[in-house]
Order: structure tokens, then sequence, then C-alpha cells
């Protein structure tokens, strides 16, 4: 029997902020948590956070995970590994299956934060390996750096769908498409920005009918549908994927709220069927709480503040200490947090446990783009949703998100210095900076850039536009390397394309062939002078280049230009190498032939 | 492979490697990692069959979805999404709902 103040179930973001808030005033505290690290879902998202700094804006979600960890004191004890089965009326039971053992706990407080599970959806084929929810694969991939599949097709264009799409390709994977059912894209623009520019096809009233395979996802087959979301016939097409991943939603994990009694309401807004809970996020039963996606599907940002509410409510019931003031700072934190458009829904369903309300915020969008020449950032935020580094990051205040944090940002061109920081820090990486004819005929271009292998100066790349849309040619000015990874490419283009230009790709050396006979490639060359086999006789032998049928007819200049190129020697130099017969392959069978016929 | 070997964002450590069997098999993994990480990294895909021969997968990794049951060291209903691989375990396939351990 282990007896304690107070019984976290579920150490994600809610049940971290609840535990930090209760173990700083005294209160012990035990956290019970099925998974094998602490953290919930935090520990596999690897996008900056939106909101205020006061709840980690800007700083990833596993870097979010790690400085809530850190604010746990010696009142807390952690068991990891561990599922509540069972809440009863005197006491809970949880399965520890390390020790394979039922432990009973006696709490006098307990929070419920267990999340929320994956929706899933019904199609042919829908049970083949290979198809996953989109947290799955992002536990694969994000925490144990593991991909499941190189081709993937996403279904549902929602926040995490569009997140989870972005990190498949910074982890090398290909997003063959993201299909949504509805006509228009779920998620923030600023999500759906980043993987459009980076090619990945977002296809609006489009579905997934089947998967195809036997044994696994070797494919799957989409189309298009009508207003009442039925297939229309002859729209159907093939894509080959190897994985299929789902992001169609997520469902409250109302289980042991419902067990220990608590009311349980219908309530789509919130994700279907959710505990009752007040402003306190108490339930109807006194001593039980709940907090995070299980109290209606929402973001971690507002599971932390759900989760500190919890704590400093526990704490005051339990320590009779006046936390008013506390309380309600965090209350009113989480109405501006949520008075955003995006926020809409969840206050209607909140409405149905208690009246809400909600700050104004600003719609008025940044009009001019700011003087031509000079170098300066280009805001491409036009959603209101919670967010302000780019205000609490500029070092010369030119930027501000007037009142409410769902208001959008503007900025004052005169007080801006070009510094950047805005375009590192952006949560959405919706902050470019621009200048127009830096050099005569060129404009400069600065990207927010996350991906590996960061481009080298002097680089040419190709421009890429919103729409991941080939524009021209670019060249690579300057590197700039942030430490929070999200580092600034400066590129040059043409003029003209300062306002195009959101994106670049950078050209795959592996697929230009020197040597057709042997397929070897610039890359396989490169590598190889690099390795030290700088003499054309050497690569031949190492590589075969030029030792296929063509006799190095088609390879021999460009594998000579390319050892000039990277040994600094000149041709001459370096030499055309040795030809010995035959000029061309002739058949053992001709040379016989002809000896026989010779000698005669 | 399907192990990333490089990430514009995580660091790539190189945990302690441990041996453990699949279908009496030999495959490597990382301390500290879940049996059905192990067993995505090193290819395998097909984790059993339902009872009406469909090949089984998982679906949420976070130990919810209940369609990662395995057979480990001997004991049928194990997910193995949520339970870290340890050397020398012995992981098989389950077919339908496995048998009862006491």
């Amino acid at each position: 029997m282990v007896k304690t103040d107070f019984l976290i179930i579920g150490g994600g973001p809610a049940g971290l902020s609840a535990a930090i808030e209760t173990s700083k005033r005294g209160l012990k505290t035990l956290i019970v948590d099925e998974g094998v690290e602490l953290g919930g879902q935090l520990v596999k998202q690897t996008h900056k956070f939106f909101g205020h700094e006061g709840f980690y804006a800007s700083v990833r979600g596993f870097e979010i995970a790690k400085r809530l960890i850190s604010q746990l004191n010696e009142n807390v004890t952690i068991m990891n590994q561990t599922t509540v089965t069972g809440i009863y009326e005197d006491i809970i039971t949880a399965y520890d299956r390390e020790n394979d053992l039922i432990v009973e706990i006696e709490p006098k407080y307990i929070l419920i934060s267990v999340g929320a599970s994956e929706r899933f959806i019904p199609f042919e084929n829908n049970h083949l390996p290979g198809i996953y929810g989109a947290g799955a694969v992002q536990t694969l991939m994000n925490q144990f750096k593991v991909l499941p599949g190189k081709r993937v097709l996403m279904v549902g264009s929602g926040n995490i769908g569009l997140i989870v799409s972005y990190q498949l390709l910074q982890a090398g994977a290909q997003v063959k498409a993201i299909v949504e059912i509805t006509e228009k894209v779920g998620g923030y623009q600023v999500h759906a920005a980043k993987v459009k520019r980076l090619g990945v096809p977002i296809l609006l009233r489009h579905t997934i009918v089947k998967a195809i395979g036997d044994e696994k996802v070797e494919g799957a087959v989409i189309a298009q549908v009508d207003e009442k979301f039925n297939v229309i016939p002859g729209t159907e097409r093939e894509l080959a994927v190897d994985v299929i991943c789902i992001a169609v939603g997520l469902v409250p994990s109302i289980e042991l709220a419902q067990m220990a009694g608590v009311k349980i309401e219908y309530i789509p807004e919130l994700g279907g069927f959710v505990p009752f809970r007040d402003r306190e996020m108490r339930t109807n039963i006194k001593n039980i709480f709940v907090a995070g996606d299980l109290a209606g599907i929402e973001e971690a940002t507002t599971a932390m503040i759900e989760g500190k509410i919890v704590g400093v409510a526990v704490a005051r019931d339990l320590t009779g200490i006046d936390l008013q003031e506390d309380l309600e700072k965090m209350q009113k934190e989480l109405v501006e947090f949520r008075s955003g458009p995006f926020s809409d829904k969840v206050r209607k369903g909140l409405e149905r446990f208690f009246p809400q309300s909600a700050h104004s915020y600003s719609k008025d969008a940044q009009q001019d783009l700011g003087p031509t020449g000079k170098l300066r950032p280009i805001i491409e935020c036009f959603e209101n949703i919670p967010c302000n580094p780019c205000q609490t990051s500029c070092p010369s205040g030119a930027i501000t998100v007037p009142g409410n944090i769902n208001s959008l940002p503007l900025i004052d061109y005169s007080k801006c210095t070009g510094c950047g920081i805005c375009a590192m820090k952006c949560p959405g990486l919706a902050i470019f900076m621009v200048q127009e004819n830096h050099q005569p005929g060129r404009d400069l271009i600065v990207l927010p850039y996350e991906f590996l292998p960061l481009p080298e100066k002097g680089q040419k790349v190709i421009a890429l536009d919103r729409e991941g849309r080939e524009v021209g040619q670019a060249e690579i000015v300057k590197v700039v390397k942030s430490s929070n990874k999200t580092h600034l490419v400066h590129l040059s283009v043409p003029a003209g394309l300062a306002q195009v230009v959101r994106s670049f790709r950078i050209p795959q050396k592996s697929d230009s062939i020197v040597c057709r006979c042997e397929e070897i490639t610039v890359e396989e060359i490169e590598r190889a002078i690099d390795e030290g086999y700088t003499d054309y006789e050497e690569l031949r032998r190492y590589l075969r280049i030029g030792m296929g049928p063509c006799g190095g007819r088609t390879c021999r200049v460009i594998t000579l230009s390319i050892l000039a190129r990277k040994t600094k020697k000149s041709i001459q130099e370096i030499g055309c190498g040795t030809f010995r017969p035959p000029s061309m392959p002739v058949k053992f069978d001709s040379i016989v032939k002809g000896e026989i016929d010779n000698e005669k | 492979m399907r192990r990333i070997a490089f990430h514009p964002i995580l660091e790539i450590e190189k945990p302690k490697t441990i041996k453990f069997f699949f279908e009496g098999r030999e495959l490597e993994a990382f301390e500290g990692e879940t049996i059905a990480a192990a067993l995505v990294a090193n290819g395998i895909d097909v984790f059993g069959q339902t009872e009406h021969s469909r090949p089984r997968g998982f679906y949420c990794a976070i130990g919810k979805c209940s369609s990662c049951l395995m057979i480990v060291d001997g004991v049928s209903n194990v997910r193995s999404c949520i339970t870290l691989v340890k050397d020398g375990m012995q992981v098989e396939r389950q077919v339908g709902r496995g048998e009862i351990t006491w």
C-alpha cells in the first residue's frame, strides 16, 4: 500500500505541471505513468511551441519535457511503466509491468491526466501493418529514431498531420501527399505553408479508399470526394507508399474518470465524451481533477496551464494556504490563450460546463512590406493564433503583438535593425528576411532552415516558391547557424523574386551520373577523391570508372575535370590516363576465329 | 536500415547494443528502446496475426490500441510498444488472443 497526498495519473505536460505546483509546496506527490519515460507526448515533439515565454514558446517540445521534469523536487515519487487499472471507492490499483505486480495506492487527491488515444478510421485493408496513427510515427522517429518507411501518405491536415509530415521530411522520408476530406486545411496556415513550400501536395476533398498489400502496406488508393464526402467514382488513383499515417483526431481516454464516478458528457467540440469539470478542473467528485487532452482535445500549452491550475487548487485544499491570486492568474491565462478563432470550438464546448469569456484580439495585419532595399523581415503570419516570440525576442522593440496574444504581429520598420532574431525564433517559421537589389540585379532572401545537410556558401540551389514550385536558380551567400537548430540561410536570387522565393532545394548530386556504363555518380567520385584517390588511374581501379564497354569515351573528360577541380591541378598535369587494346570490346570468339584465319 | 543516421534537430546518440531473439532469429537492439521500436528498426512490421489470419502491426505506439500484443519470454499479450527490449529476450509473433499463462 502506497499512501500519498496527491496521485497524478499520467506524467505528460498537464501531470508534470501539476506536480511542480504541489511538490514545491511540500505535498507528497506520486506520478504514475504508463510509458518508459516521463513527458507524455512532449518527448516526441521536435517543433518549437507557440505561446509566450512563460509557457516555453519557441522551445521544442522534447526540451520542454526536460525542463518540466527538472523542476520536480524530492517530494515527487515516480512510478514509470505502471498502468492504473482501477479506481475504486477506497483504493487505486496499478499494474507495475517491470515487477509484474499490482500496487495499491491510497491518495488524498487525484489528478487524472491520461490524455487521449488516436482516432482510427475504416477503409479497405486498414488492418495492414504499416498503417500507423500519426503519433505512433512520431514516437518511432523522434523518440526512438527509427523510420518505419520511406514513402508516406498522410491522412488528415490538422496540426498533427501537418507537423508530422514536416517531421517526416526532416527525418529523411518522402511525404507523397496529405489528403484532407474537407475543403479546407484543418491546421494552422503557418504549418501548412512549411510543407507546401517543400513541395508536399495537400489534396483537399480527397480521402483514402484502400490500402494495397498482402502482408504490409505497399501502396494506397486515394480519391476525390463530393460535398457529402462520398468518393467520386473514376477519381481513384494509386500512390506507391510503404507507410500510411492516420492523423484524423484524438479521443479523450475517459475510462478511469468514468469508473471513478465522474460525470461524462458528450461534447463533440471537445473531442467526444469528456469528463465534467469546473473552472478549477475539479470534477463532480471533490478530490478528483482532470486536465490536458482528457478534459478536451487541445494543445500542450493549455494542458500545462490546466495542470498548473490543478496543482495550485490541490495545494490550497490540502495546505489551507490562500492561493487565490495564483489560481486566478492561471485562469486568466487560459481565457487569453483560448480567445482566438482556433479556440471557438473549445469555448463552445466548455460553455456546457460554465460560462465562457474571451478577450478581444486585433485582426489588423501588417499592411506595408517595408522600405524596399533595406534588409528587413517579412512576417507571413495571417491567422490569429496565441503566439508572440517575434515580439519578445526583438531586441529593438520593432515588433508588437498588440493587447491579446492572439493578435496579429505588426512591425515598425523604422525601429528594425534587420538582425534576423525574429526569423530564427518564430515557431511557425513564418518570418523571412528580404533585401531587394543587395547586388545589382540580385535580391537577397533569408530563410529559416531546419534540414540536413546545411548548404554551403557559394553553393547553387534551386529556388522554390510558397507552393514548392521551382522559380529559378539561387546562390547561397551565407549560412548563420543557430543553437536552436533553426538556421538562417541567405540566398541570392534574380531581382524581382524577393517576394516569391520562400524555400529552396539542394540539387541531388547522387542523381548526376558521370559514368553511364558503370553507373558512377559525381558524388561517388568526389567522395573517392576525398578518401585519397587523387590520381585518374587509381580512381579507375577503385570505382571502375571508365572501365566499362565505352572505354571512358563518355566519362573520362568529366572525371578529369572533377579531379582537376578537387585537387586544384590542371588537366594537363593530371594527364589523360593509359589506353590499352582493345579500344572497343571484342568477343573472344572473334579473336580466336581471326587468329585461325590469319594462320591460313 | 531504418535507423535515422543524422537529424537536423535531434542528437543521434550511440546507445549500448544488446541482442534479442525474434522468432528464434538473433537481432540487435539499442538499450532503452521498446520491443516495437527494435523490431521496426530491424525491418519487421508484422507483429502477429489476428484470429482470422490477418497480419497485424501496431497503431498507436503508446500502449493504448493493443494491436502490438506479442509473446515475450513465453508470456502472451505483452504490449511490445511500451515494453523495453532486454538482452536475451525471446520475442515471438502472437496469433489471435494468445495463450493464457499463470
